[in-house]
């Protein structure tokens, strides 16, 4: 019996559209409903955690982890993979480095320190909630890449078909086995 | 939007969903499977977090 395959298509350029919107790879790869399972629970994630930071929990800013760990946005490490929806933070992060002005409206660009101060003093716990929902959304996007481009772990066989046991073709009242007699 | 402590614990219901479908996506094609795996998962890790929960709460009951 051969094994079932699933049609990666081209994995590579799955998984960069798997990186761009979560379940964009799948739906490429014509598989439908995962592609719906990965977006609703991730992108949903993202979402439900952006409206509990109010939107101003994604941001990035270029600073050496070692010697300024504070101000290290170590949640964007995974905020990153969500893809295009947290982008444009490691753009605004990389323009206010090189002294330019924010651009897009100043989307997910970093909010001054007294905006910051102020919402975690207004929401408390829910800002850090929050960064831990965009977080894990966006590590749970890597694993939507990698089955995009390598495929899920297991792939199932179909059970065969239960086979009954072979019986002997005898009739009802049945033969009498050789010397029986 | 301000929450009680108590209310803060209901938010880890749709992130633990979430974790247990993904990763059993991540891990069959099947539907059946899928459905099975991330319902055990999501028993696994609810049951690992109401029993540390438990644990955390007994021992601070006792300090």
């Amino acid at each position: 019996m051969s094994e079932p395959t699933v049609n990666l298509r081209n994995p590579s350029l799955a998984a960069l559209l798997a990186w761009a919107v979560p379940g964009l790879g799948h739906f490429y790869q014509g598989r439908t409903g995962k592609g719906i399972l990965y977006a609703v629970c991730i992108l949903g994630l993202y979402t439900i955690g952006m409206v509990m930071g109010e939107g101003k929990i994604v941001y990035w800013r270029w600073v050496n982890p070692l010697s300024n760990p504070e101000k290290f946005c170590l949640y964007y490490l995974g905020q990153f993979f969500v893809g295009l929806a947290s982008l444009p933070a490691l753009i605004q992060g990389t323009l206010h480095y090189f002294g330019f002005q924010p651009i897009l409206g100043g989307i997910l660009a970093e909010p001054s320190q007294n905006v910051l101060n102020a919402l975690n003093s207004r929401l408390n716990k829910l800002v850090e909630i929050g960064s831990i929902y965009t977080c894990i959304a966006g590590l749970l996007n890597i694993l939507a890449i990698y089955d995009a481009y390598e495929g899920p772990a297991y792939l199932e066989v179909e059970e065969p078909v239960a086979e009954r046991p072979v019986e002997p073709a005898v009739p009802s009242g049945g033969i009498p086995a050789e010397g029986s007699a | 939007m301000t929450l009680s402590p108590v209310q803060i614990y209901w938010l880890t219901i749709p992130l633990v969903v979430a974790i247990s479908l993904v990763y059993s996506a991540s891990r069959h094609e099947s539907w059946r499977r899928i459905w099975g795996h991330s319902f055990r998962l999501c028993l696994w890790i609810m049951g690992i977090l109401i029993g540390a929960t438990a644990v955390l709460l007994v021992i601070n009951t006792q300090v």
